[in-house]
């Protein structure tokens, strides 16, 4: 069901991205990422963290962006945010999608202050501005499992 | 005051080449390109080996090739010392201008060609799903099926949660854009009629709050701009020249969700936010590179491709305050009849977006010498062209002038 089996050696490639028929274009796990796309299979959100400076930051982050250090680590996000924006969607990308739609995508703050692209669920509340929202995992419309958060 | 590089260069050929999707032979960008350019060069009045500097924005969607610049020189036959592709996204069309202004003023040239062309309108099918894979971060962002307007839309619920803006305030955008559209011989919605504040609110949701007639059409066509620049003591030897009197630019981020890790930058602020953005810092500089002051604007253009935009930009430019652009335009500061004349061909909304273009420029050129395509605002000398790419990310600001000031 859930679609990213990962190979490392393809990445340089590209692995083309399909919801259904449709191409997204190309999804690529480069090596800087596997952690945040291995995390996901164990159903886990993982994030970098600086040890030097003690923040977070999102997991494509390569140097601390405050000392400029390239000792970055991967810690799992406790999964609690707030609504940061969001918006429903109601002509779909692709035929895939529109079988979804409407549905709510947005920018979740996460507590570790780190904000991430994401789906947003009402459940049990309505998706607004600095709603609580908590993760969960679920294979979306592209067939991938993701990382997207419950509101309410 | 003019600083050192305001007014030290001027635009002194212009040439422009278009293709329609109901042509019955349609052009090619790198056609429509070739011939654009020819064209400046021959207005101009200057021989293909003059130009010393050779600028193209990012290279056409509609004609792939991996060194786009290189292409469209081989057409022309032209050896430049400089030459590049300039891409920050859609902000690369004014860039090539900027460019051409330091290249002819660095002493190792006299002339630089700077050329956008695109006929994605002509050649590609489903914009949806290209603006998705292209406009999103294909790792963090498409695998959860964004469209670009709902990218957009992140922007659009911060700057109505934080600045009260509704979205009445919006579609007043969309129904003065379609007031000048009716009036332009090329624009895409020219036969289409006025629209009130209601069509756009009963229009149906794209992605909230966006409605339909909040969005964009993509052009229905291809439009190469090509523009030859000078340095000062040349311009003087040709007629008409159009002073570039400043120019800005400033780039924050990639994908939008990312803008979110970005702070301690201007103008952005301590805090991540989505609401500030580089045309702010582009258009101080571009003001203080003139001397010259938003009042001092005849005519302004913006590259918006959704209608909070222009709210978020008639702001950053100075027109009115921050978080007031929604009571600016709702007061009638930008009606087609008395206000600011404000994307007067109808701006993306209603003349139509490419993916990238100097058309904007043109028109602006074209008022300011009393030769508009279209309506043609009275007494135009200053103009101010705002152009930007997605998703909000870079942006160029650029103010022309018909007389040289000291
Ligand atoms: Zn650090």
């Amino acid at each position: 069901m859930s679609e990213p089996a990962i190979k490392l050696e393809d990445w340089a490639q590209g692995i083309p991205m399909r919801a259904g028929p449709v191409s997204l274009g190309l999804y690529q796990p480069s090596p800087e990422t596997m952690e945040y796309w291995r995390g996901i299979e164990r159903r886990e959100l993982m994030i970098r963290h600086c040890g030097h400076c003690n923040r977070f930051f999102h997991p494509k982050r390569i140097v601390c962006s405050d000392c400029g250090s390239p000792d970055l680590t991967w810690k799992k996000a406790a999964g609690n945010g707030k609504v940061y924006s969001f918006s429903e969607i109601h002509r779909a990308p692709s035929e895939a999608f529109a079988k979804g739609a409407p549905y709510i995508n947005g920018i979740v703050r996460l507590e570790e202050g780190v904000h991430l692209f994401t789906r947003f669920i009402p459940d049990p509340g309505l998706v607004k501005i600095d709603a609580p929202a908590r993760l969960d995992f679920r294979v979306l419309e592209s067939n991938w499992l993701l990382p997207v958060f419950l509101v309410g | 005051m003019a600083s050192k590089l305001g007014y030290s260069a001027a635009i002194v050929g212009i040439g422009r080449c278009m293709t329609k999707r109901d042509d019955a032979e349609k052009l090619t960008a790198l056609q429509l390109g070739s011939i654009s350019s020819a064209q400046a060069i021959q207005k101009a009045g200057i021989k293909r080996s003059q130009v010393g500097a050779f600028f193209t924005g990012r290279c056409p969607t509609s004609y792939r090739t991996l060194q786009y610049n290189q292409t469209l020189l081989n057409e022309l036959k032209i050896a430049p010392i400089f030459n590049t592709e300039v891409t920050a996204h859609g902000a690369g069309a004014l860039g090539t201008i900027e460019l051409g202004v330091l290249a002819v003023n660095s002493g190792l040239c006299d002339y630089a060609l700077c050329v956008t062309n695109e006929a994605s309108g002509v050649w590609l099918k489903d914009k949806v799903g290209q603006n998705a894979a292209g406009e999103s971060n294909p790792q963090f962002e498409a695998p959860f099926g964004p469209t670009t307007p709902s990218l957009y839309a992140q922007v659009a619920c911060r700057y109505m949660h934080e600045y009260g803006a509704t979205s009445e305030m919006l579609a007043k955008v969309g129904v003065e854009s379609r007031n000048w559209a009716i009036t332009h011989p090329y624009a895409a919605m020219r036969n289409r009629g006025k629209i009130t504040i209601d069509d756009v609110l009963n229009s149906r949701m794209i992605a909230s709050p966006l409605h339909l007639l909040d969005c964009a059409v993509n052009y229905p066509g291809g439009i190469s701009t090509a523009f030859i620049i000078t340095r000062a003591d040349l311009a003087k030897n040709h007629p008409n020249p159009t002073w570039i009197a400043g120019f800005g630019q400033q780039t924050t981020h990639e994908w939008i969700s990312e803008r979110m890790g970005a702070y301690d930058l201007d103008p952005i602020g301590a805090e991540p936010n989505l609401t500030n953005t580089g045309c702010a810092t582009a258009a101080k500089q571009a003001y203080e590179m003139s001397g010259l002051k938003p009042k001092d604007i005849d005519i302004v253009q913006t590259s918006a491709p959704f209608s909070f935009v222009h709210l978020m930009m008639l702001e950053e430019l100075g027109f009115c305050k921050k978080g007031e652009g929604g009571p600016f335009v709702m007061d009638g500061n930008i009606d087609a009849d008395g206000g600011l004349p404000f994307c007067t061909m109808g701006g993306y909304l209603s003349f139509g977006q490419m993916a990238q273009g100097l058309y904007n420029l043109h028109e602006t050129v074209d008022q300011i010498w009393g030769q508009a395509e279209g309506r043609q605002v009275p007494d135009a000398e200053v103009g101010l062209v705002h152009g930007h790419g997605g998703i909000l990310a870079s942006h160029s600001v650029m103010i022309v002038s018909r007389e040289r000031a000291a």
